[in-house]
């Protein structure tokens, strides 16, 4: 199994513990990630496109025509590049007059994009891929009586006609592999809610609110710990959690990983194999929990 | 947050042309299918904190209502979740008709009722320019605002953590040169923004 693969610039920085275990993950499960050689920034959502959308569309055009070339699905990890690489698809193949702008600004810098390529996410490839019976052929170390609550996000998700992928209300592909490892999902409402996304840069207070009400869900819930896809939801959650906390005069203390980083503790992976000292809140007590 | 007030909609604040304007723009093509029928802002999960619920503002464009509708928070603080374009029964995608508005709002310099949005998103489309990807030190140095010490202190405070957790490079990034990235992006400039 191989694939072009699409870090994005979070899995160079702030997501680094996210690069680092998926990469483990795919070592024991067999992917290989063949890193898209001088890939740039995915286009950026909202945050290139409401100031050019013609710049935004073009990055991810270039990705894409570098991807096409290596004749292999494109794979990203975050939720936000997996949305926006999509979106460029899409509309590439839908407005032949934007495709013709495209080509030419492509084609200037040697580059060709037919719209052959598949954009991809990680939990995708896992599920079906590589089957949930793989992934539970290699656990090691059951997460026996870890209660996780599962979080989505947006991008993974919505909206359908983008990103092809799970239920946009109901998704369930996380759960199955938090199963698949022996860790028990808890009933977790805000799944599917907005953490606030970039207006954390912009308008603080706003996503502090919006973050705020998914954290103490999931404390309510019971659940020793967030599992996320996305390092935007996970930089709102992890790295402001403690903002949050004095904000609102609240005691949180919720442990924020990636579900892959769960997946390499099933494998019976080491701390560090896993950057579990890169989430902002400690993670430890999970690690112990699994192992007592 | 503010509650929403009531606006009494009168012919001056009606310019028709808005209409067919933001019809020809990506998101903006099936607004007249819009019934009104509220699941956007039913299902918004900010807007408590807009002044007008993406519902309104639909229908004030269907109104011609450019200024109303340009100088609202809404338009920016829309954080393109997709939770009201997967549930419309009309197929609108309303966060890339915000993505429009904004992308209006800032050609056509119309103060921002949020004022450091539009330097985001300026700052964040420069900084890929320049160096192919994000570097978020210099994102946070542009879009710092002396005038909210509170926003400024909670980013000085979110720079600084990630920092120590080795999270945060300081050192620009960089794509190599010779995949002419650069003049890709240089001449998305000549062909205009759409």
């Amino acid at each position: 199994m191989k694939y072009a693969y699409f870090p994005g610039c979070s899995i160079h920085t702030t997501a680094k513990e996210y690069g680092i275990s998926s990469k483990a993950v795919s070592k024991v499960l067999g992917i290989e990630l063949v890193e898209i050689p001088e890939w740039n920034c995915c286009g950026a959502m909202d945050a290139v496109y409401a100031y050019n959308p013609l710049l935004s569309i073009s990055l991810s055009a270039r990705n894409l025509a570098l991807a096409e070339s290596m004749k292999m699905d494109v794979v990203t990890l975050c939720s936000a590049c997996f949305f926006t690489l999509s979106r460029a698809h899409k509309l590439l193949r839908e407005d032949s007059e934007l495709k013709g702008k495209v080509d030419k600004l492509l084609n200037e810098s040697g580059l060709q994009y037919t719209g052959e390529v598949r954009v991809r996410h990680f939990l995708d490839v896992l599920i079906r891929d590589v089957g949930l019976e793989n992934i539970a052929k290699n656990v090691k170390v059951k997460l026996d009586g870890l209660k996780v609550a599962p979080y989505y996000g947006c991008m993974l998700i919505r909206p359908p006609n983008i990103v092809h992928f799970d239920d946009p209300e109901h998704p369930k592909s996380m759960e199955l592999i938090i199963e698949a490892i022996g860790g028990k999902n808890v009933d977790y409402i805000y799944k599917t809610r907005c953490c606030g996304a970039s207006l954390g840069l912009t308008d603080g207070e706003v996503m502090m609110e919006m973050t705020k009400d998914l954290l103490l869900e999931a404390k309510n819930a019971n659940a020793d710990c967030i599992a996320l896809p996305c390092p935007l939801c996970h930089l709102n959650m992890d790295a402001k959690q403690k903002s949050i906390e004095s904000t609102f005069d609240i005691k949180i203390g919720m442990p924020i990983v990636f579900f892959t980083q769960l997946m390499g503790m099933a494998f019976g992976l080491n701390p560090k194999e896993l950057a579990l000292n890169k989430n902002c809140v400690p993670t430890g007590k999970l690690f112990k929990q699994i192992h007592d | 947050m503010k509650p929403n007030h009531r606006h009494a909609i009168t012919s001056q604040m009606m310019d028709k042309s808005f209409l067919a304007d933001v019809m020809k723009m990506r998101g903006g093509q099936n607004i007249l299918d819009c019934i009104q029928c509220g699941v956007c802002a039913g299902s918004c999960p900010a807007s408590w904190a807009m002044d007008f619920t993406p519902m309104q503002i639909v229908r004030m464009l269907h109104l011609g209502m450019k200024e109303t509708v340009l100088s609202s928070s809404t338009i920016w603080i829309c954080a393109s979740c997709y939770t009201c374009a997967t549930r419309c029964p009309r197929g609108i995608d309303i966060p890339l008709l915000m993505s429009a508005l904004k992308n209006t709002a800032i050609k056509e310099k119309v103060p921002a009722r949020i004022p450091i949005k539009p330097k985001f998103h300026k700052s964040f489309a420069d900084i890929v320019q320049k160096y192919g990807r994000i570097h978020e030190p210099e994102l946070f140095l542009k879009i710092a605002n002396k005038t909210d010490m509170h926003g400024l202190m909670e980013n000085a405070t979110l720079g600084w953590t990630l920092l120590r957790k080795g999270k945060l490079r300081l050192k620009a990034p960089k794509v190599n040169q010779k995949t002419q990235w650069s003049s890709l992006f240089k001449n998305v400039a000549k062909e205009g923004s759409n």
